[in-house]
């Protein structure tokens, strides 16, 4: 056996066991949903004894203003809250350089505590927030006089959809500022230090040298902020629960109700499908920039 | 403008500059600790209180005590989390050392079924790994959280890991076999330390990473507090107690400490891995 051989056994044993788990875990799975999605799958998981109906799901769903509505929601919302967090995030993430070194830990530490919190409990901690009798927020928007009465931010729906990017972005922010630091930091220190001096212009500056150089950071990081706001559940299940009605559900959040407590499972698969569809396009999409820059090809 | 005031401006600027951002990141922590310490039932009185007359811990001690037992969750967890990292860590570092330190055939085969399931969106395998972990007799259990989520962990991790392999000079390696050493030697002796930081700041990550998830925890957990992680046992308080807010907020407050603790002592490892890496 020549020496090349040998190393490839050892390879593909090295890699055999998280082959498996990405097999056992992800893969079957996808397949599994994909075939779910094409029977008649209402209270039963059963699919080989379901009747196959094709492509009659897909019809259905395509066919109903609840799927376009949901998916307009979706799409609608990964753009607001993709492009609150990357602006954000940006504004976090300069002025970690640009505060005096003293205080940057402390900044960084305050910046990492949103990251910290479980999505779902963050939820539940602006539902809190948020709540119309007694939250923080709508009672000091009537004290500065902006509002006669708290709005009712979980009830009403457009008031709900800026809820859930409200408290997305508290999250998002803080993740793509981590991100962008990373980027930052490749920028010399003296073309930083020369942006910071001259205060007037220090506008200009960002646009004409600091973004140039982290395009292809900012790049990425909109691309997984992207896949992550599409699919997003938790923010969604724990602060409206999809509501007022189904206003703000998500192809996610629609998704798991259809399967769990409606127990559609045909339907719902459809759903998840398209979810999957939407989020490898974008995939697709960011693996065929980024893929020169794997660190140890060849 | 001179030096002096110039200084000085920037550091006026700098401190309101800390002040708006830590107010954002902070707030809503700060809001559910004025909470938590407020006697029960206070919590909705009208005009809003941003701060309570008695202060008082009666709410932790209710979280912390027989009828909630909410430390429970956070053991649970911890279990689930450790769990899942010792297999990640472990299927991570192998598949990462052939990744990035052999040659072979299906390498990019490989590496690329790593990336895409990086990407793949938990709504589309939740129900058939539920309908799995039924017909397996594992609902209910740790292992329905475990084996998923060590899996789910891979691809962040086994990227962290071979970038660092990939740092490990051939020569390196080269030296120590003709110093007599063999492969495994020198894969324990060489090679495993230089990754070392990369394989730990994979292991924080993945150890946040199942700590926080919600969808697949929520769903093979069935409402049965014995096995309930943090974010199911207090998204659950806060459905069913929402009119006793102080005890979800007093709950909220012991379950996240931990993690925030712990998050702030590897702070330098979570933020290498952050960027490094890109993370849900």
């Amino acid at each position: 056996m020549t020496s090349n051989k040998i190393e490839t056994r050892i390879a593909l044993a090295l890699a055999l066991p998280a082959v498996s788990g990405l097999l056992i875990f992800n893969y079957y799975p996808i397949v599994q949903s994909f075939i779910y999605s094409f029977f008649d799958l209402d209270f039963t998981t059963d699919w080989l004894n379901a009747p196959f109906i094709g492509l009659q799901n897909y019809a259905a769903v395509m066919a109903s203003d609840q799927f376009w509505y949901t998916f307009l929601f979706t799409t609608g919302f990964t753009i607001v809250a993709v492009t609150l967090d990357i602006s954000l995030g940006m504004a976090f993430a300069l002025a970690t350089f640009y505060v005096p070194k003293s205080m940057r830990g402390i900044l960084r530490a305050f910046i990492i505590v949103p990251w910290a919190i479980p999505k779902v409990i963050q939820a539940s901690m602006w539902r809190w927030m948020l709540n119309s009798d007694v939250g923080p927020i709508g009672d000091l928007l009537v004290r500065i006089g902006l509002v006669d009465e708290p709005p009712l931010f979980l009830a009403e729906r457009v008031l709900a959809m800026g809820s859930i990017v409200a408290a997305y972005t508290w999250k998002g922010a803080s993740i793509a500022a981590f991100f962008l630091m990373g980027g930052l930091a490749l920028i010399p220190g003296e073309v930083r230090e020369s942006a910071i001096v001259d205060g007037a212009s220090s506008i200009r500056r960002f646009f004409s040298i600091t973004l140039p150089i982290v395009m292809p950071t900012v790049f990425v990081a909109l691309l997984y902020r992207s896949q992550d706001a599409l699919r997003v559940f938790d923010v969604v299940y724990g602060l409206t629960g999809g509501g007022p009605g189904t206003s703000t559900d998500t192809l996610s959040s629609f998704a798991y109700n259809a399967y769990f407590r409606f127990a559609q499972f045909g339907r719902a698969s459809t759903y998840a499908v398209v979810t999957f569809i939407l989020i490898g396009a974008v995939g697709t999409f960011y693996i065929s920039r980024v893929r020169r820059n794997f660190s140890f090809k060849e | 403008m001179n030096r002096k005031q110039r200084e000085i401006r920037h550091k006026i600027l700098s401190i309101i500059i800390v002040a708006v951002i830590g107010t954002w990141c902070l707030a809503p922590l700060a809001w559910i600790f004025v909470t938590s310490i407020k006697p029960l039932g206070t919590e909705y009185r009208i005009p809003v209180e941003y701060w309570p007359d008695q202060p008082t811990l009666e709410n932790y001690r209710t979280v912390l005590g027989e009828r909630f037992r909410i430390q429970r969750s956070i053991l649970n967890s911890v279990i689930v989390s450790s769990g899942s990292v010792i297999g990640t860590l472990t299927l991570a570092t192998l598949s990462a050392y052939a990744i990035a330190r052999l040659k072979f055939k299906y390498r990019f085969h490989t590496l690329y079924m790593m990336q895409i399931a990086g990407m793949i969106p938990p709504i589309v395998v939740i129900a058939p790994t539920f309908v799995m972990m039924r017909s397996l007799g594992l609902l209910r259990t740790y292992w329905a959280m475990i084996l998923p989520n060590m899996v789910y962990a891979l691809p962040l991790s086994s990227f962290l890991i071979a970038s660092y392999f990939a740092n490990v000079p051939f020569e390196l390696e080269d030296a120590a076999k003709i110093d007599g050493a063999g492969t495994f030697r020198t894969i324990f002796r060489i090679v495993l330390p230089i990754a070392a930081p990369g394989i730990f700041s994979a292991g924080v990550l993945a150890f946040l990473g199942s700590w926080g998830e919600f969808m697949l925890a929520n769903t093979v957990s069935i409402g049965s507090a014995a096995v309930e992680t943090v974010p199911v046992a207090i998204q659950s308080l806060s459905r069913a107690f929402n009119l006793q807010w102080a005890w979800v907020a007093a709950g909220t407050m012991v379950t996240i400490t931990p993690i925030l603790i712990a998050v702030l002592i590897f702070q330098r490892v979570v933020v290498t891995g952050l960027s490094a890496g890109g993370v849900k």
